[in-house]
């Protein structure tokens, strides 16, 4: 018998989990849809009634919705999932359960590494294809259309200001950005852990409390290294050389530290007692 | 089946509960667990079961190590806790996602055991009284078939019938292969249970005996005057009653509060007839 980690008993684990967990899960994602169907309700609402609104700018508020929201959602399933650790019956519940501690880490990596962040975008996909779908009916010809010309006046691309939030050319993005979500799931699971009472905010505050550190010291050796010297080739273009490395270099530190800390959250629910 | 070597544990490095415990448990035996509030019954029940660690000293149940919570460890551990927590959810469906883990659970019994304790099984946990949940998982952890049974004050929240329906139960499902440890303050619920007797103490084991070899070295009486053979002695309504050395092979019911009394106030005396 495997003792670290078995498929079947994985999929019970999901299961058992599922029917603790689901709930709190279900109720945030309904209040994440609630929300993002009036945000994009209070954004196309004059623009499905009265087509003489619409600006360039209308669907600006998707970024900032998608970003701090999705954070907002993704964070706080993550800080719950172990909180009840904190509670005595429970802990004892969770760590009589025959299943393995890896097998219980990776339920908790699946549910709020994976699962809340791809139910997250698949749910603000299905509003934005049904919003801008909508919009792309109701507002057809061509106020519904930018058209790029060159200097001579020429028309030289058309394209719909109807954007979906996840069309294909818009994907191409800052490559890190997908690994942020883990990044952030990793610490708000290990918070859900670290602390008895209170995660979110005692994660919060830590986190603030650490970058505040970081940024101090980062900042002071950055002062002290340069101290009583110049820049000099300022204007050398070494910065759009060295883009994609950089993009590499932040990928890898942010893979690094997501697995550090999910080593980390595994070394303390292997420690937990009771 | 357990196996205890020189077991160091406490919550804090300067005040150890257990200091060079020793101690070896059989299969086939309910034991029952004595000792004064905070003597570390609880925590000795943890121990077994993992759930705490050791400062030093090995423990070894059925060949596993508990600290590494193993499943094929775990499965065969059915842990009843003082405090206990249950899902909002109907049984059917807390039977469904918990007993998968347990492959030899075994669902007529468990059925049985319900309706033995008239549990309504159509009501959901977090409705039910704390005594009925109480049945609820003494019910389910005998039904994984799960080799060690341990339990912290079972009995508590059980009302009358309960607890003859429990010492039933719990009597009928010792088996060769299981042990069962059973720790309490309501030592009288566990008159005619336990086989053998086991207190701590002063960060040790006090006392470990069958009730056979206790009753075999010890008198249990009640007297009206006292004279000066007697260990140890309690007053009562039509007397005392007494704990003598049983020089004289005498049959006498094992009385565990009077027995725990005695070893608490008369060690010595206590250690010196069983040897």
């Amino acid at each position: 018998m495997n003792n670290t980690f078995d498929i079947q008993r994985f999929s019970l684990l999901l299961k058992r989990k599922w029917l603790e967990f689901g709930k709190i899960y279900l109720i945030t994602l309904a209040v994440s849809l609630g929300i993002m169907l009036i945000s994009y309700t209070i954004a196309f609402w004059s623009i499905i009634t009265n087509l003489e609104t619409f600006s360039d700018n209308t669907l600006d508020f998707r970024e900032p919705l998608f970003f701090c929201f999705g954070f907002l959602f993704i964070t706080v399933v993550a800080s719950t999932y172990f909180s009840h650790l904190g509670h005595k019956p429970k802990t004892i519940t969770d760590l009589l359960i025959p299943a393995s501690t890896f097998e219980k880490f990776m339920a908790g990596i699946f549910f709020t590494g994976i699962m809340t962040t791809v139910s997250f975008v698949v749910l603000f996909f299905l509003t934005d294809l049904v919003f801008v779908s909508k919009f792309r009916i109701a507002v057809p010809g061509e106020t519904g259309l930018n058209s790029f010309r060159d200097a001579e006046g020429a028309v030289t691309a058309i394209t719909n200001k109807g954007v979906y939030f996840f069309a294909p050319d818009r994907l191409n993005i800052f490559m890190p950005l997908y690994l942020v979500p883990f990044f952030v799931t990793s610490i708000f699971l290990l918070g859900s852990i670290w602390f008895n009472k209170y995660h979110y905010i005692k994660t919060t505050l830590s986190v603030m409390v650490f970058a505040g550190i970081w940024t101090a010291i980062v900042f002071k050796t950055g002062e002290i290294l340069t101290e009583g010297r110049r820049a000099v080739n300022h204007s050398r273009p070494i910065y759009h050389a060295a883009n994609d490395t950089m993009e590499w270099i932040i990928t890898l530190l942010l893979l690094m530290v997501t697995v550090v800390i999910w080593t980390i959250t595994y070394f303390r629910l292997k420690e937990k007692e009771v | 089946m357990i196996r205890i070597n020189d077991l160091n544990f406490g919550y804090s490095s300067r005040h150890l509960l257990f200091k060079n415990l020793s101690m070896q448990l059989n299969a086939g035996h309910i034991y029952g667990l004595l000792g004064k509030n905070g003597a570390g019954k609880s925590s000795l029940l943890k121990n077994l079961a993992g759930l705490v660690y050791a400062s030093s000293g090995k423990i070894e149940v059925m060949g596993h190590d508990p600290a590494k919570r193993q499943p094929s460890l775990l499965r065969q551990i059915c842990f009843i806790p003082e405090e206990f927590y249950l899902p909002s959810v109907k049984i059917e469906a807390y039977v469904k996602t918990n007993a998968t883990f347990y492959p030899n659970f075994d669902h007529k019994y468990f059925n049985g055991l319900l309706a033995e304790f008239e549990i309504p099984v159509s009501q959901k946990l977090v409705d039910m009284s704390y005594g009925q949940k109480k049945k609820l998982i003494i019910a389910f952890g005998l039904a994984t078939q799960a080799q060690l049974i341990i339990m912290d004050e079972p009995t508590n929240g059980l009302d009358i019938p309960s607890k003859a329906q429990f010492r039933k139960i719990m009597a009928a499902a010792l088996t060769d292969d299981r042990c069962i440890i059973i720790s309490t303050h309501q030592v009288r619920d566990l008159d005619n249970l336990i086989d053998t007797v086991i207190m701590i103490d002063d960060r040790d084991i006090v006392l470990k005996a069958s009730v056979e070899e206790i009753t075999q070295k010890l008198c249990f009486k009640r007297v009206k005057e006292l004279d000066n053979m007697a260990i140890y002695s309690e007053p009562s309504l039509l007397g005392y009653n007494v704990l003598l050395p049983n020089y004289d092979n005498e049959d006498s019911k094992l009385d565990i509060e009077l027995l725990f009394n005695a070893v608490l106030s008369e060690r010595t005396k206590i250690k010196a007839a069983f040897n």
